[in-house]
């Protein structure tokens, strides 16, 4: 799972779906499913997280209006998730694909988020544990110069 | 040298058995549901060729249409692509001529290796084993029949065309480039090893 989160999506890919995305909408005024769901793909699998975060909302909106294609739109939002550390919500989604269907790749990112989210959490209480100690240390110290 | 690094691609129509293929052979499991791919997933294997470990990594692709336009990227550095196709479907069979010249098309690497994998042998049988044949000969691919469900011929597949990279003389001219490590006192000349084995 570790290899697919990290894969980034070539510089070109990305470029080219955009431009179609943004050709269309200057000719049509309206940019089809498809070329929507492209651009979206590309989006939640760049390196930076602006983009990833534009993927998300053109997925949560693809997912609105059609729903014939909710299962990869929530699976892309699970992963745009994930790889922006956004551990509740990509979790959600996994939970929500899964509540629909059993699938073994969606299992995967759930387990993946998971074990990376639990990692963030004991990080957290390293960081607040350490930080408890610090302060009980300078207070102890205080209270021990305080005395003499 | 312990870090050999093998791209595979899987691909096919939708509901061959690429998946299937890939879980019976990393994790020795079978589903009988049938789920669908979600444009990419991906699984490694170790995997041993006379004594040498290869770190093989099985890129899975969705056969469905919609991700078509998508997937090319993905054919980028593949050392061998796996083409599978039903052999109760001969539609199947027909279309891997698409997806071979995807291939052609796509591909980074003009010795790329290919196998045809017919899958599904436990069920009865609408393609000839001798038409999935002639169709891997004419393509001067490597051919086998496999049944993910029963375990039939899985890993001999995979074994065949990571044998076919490995053995083949343009392993290691392209992959030094994309993670082996070469070390500075090059002695390509003095010594070229030649492997009869």
């Amino acid at each position: 799972m570790e290899e697919l989160l990290n894969d980034v999506v070539p510089q070109e890919d990305l470029e080219r779906f955009e431009r179609k995305y943004q050709q269309e909408n200057k000719v049509n005024g309206e940019v089809s499913i498809e070329t929507k769901f492209e651009y979206a793909c590309c989006l939640v699998r760049s390196r930076y997280t602006n983009d990833i975060r534009k993927g998300i909302m053109i997925l949560e909106d693809l997912a609105h209006v059609h729903p014939e294609g909710k299962r990869d739109y929530i699976y892309y939002l699970a992963f745009g998730n994930a790889r922006i550390k956004n551990y509740t919500e990509g979790l959600k989604y996994c939970r929500a694909f899964l509540d629909i269907e059993s699938n073994d790749q969606v299992r995967a990112l759930e387990e993946h988020i998971k074990k990376q989210s639990d990692k963030e959490v004991a990080k957290g209480m390293a960081v607040a544990g350490g930080a408890a100690l610090v302060l009980g240390s300078i207070i102890g110290l205080g209270i021990a110069m305080a005395r003499k | 040298m312990a870090d050999r690094a093998i791209k595979l691609l899987i691909i096919g129509e939708s509901g061959v058995g690429k998946s299937s293929l890939i879980r019976r052979f990393v994790e020795n499991k079978f589903d009988d549901n049938h789920d669908v791919t979600i444009g990419m997933d991906f699984k490694s294997a170790v995997m041993c060729v006379d004594g040498t470990e290869y770190k093989v990594a099985l890129w899975d692709t969705a056969g469905a249409e919609r991700f078509r336009s998508l997937t090319p990227s993905f054919y980028r550095k593949a050392l061998g692509a796996i083409l599978v196709y039903d052999i109760t479907c001969r539609e199947s069979l027909v279309k891997l001529e698409a997806w071979l010249a995807e291939v052609d098309s796509y591909s980074d690497n003009p010795n790329i290796a290919i196998i045809v994998v017919g899958n599904k042998i436990d069920r009865e049988r609408v393609v000839d084993r001798e038409e999935g044949r002639k169709f891997a000969r004419k393509h001067r691919a490597l051919f086998i029949e496999t049944s993910a469900k029963c375990d039939q011929f899985v890993s001999d597949a995979f074994k065949d065309i990571v044998e076919k990279i490995v053995s083949s003389e343009y392993f290691g001219n392209g992959t030094s480039s994309n993670g082996l490590t070469i070390d500075n006192e090059q002695d390509i000349d003095s010594s070229p090893s030649t492997c009869y084995c």
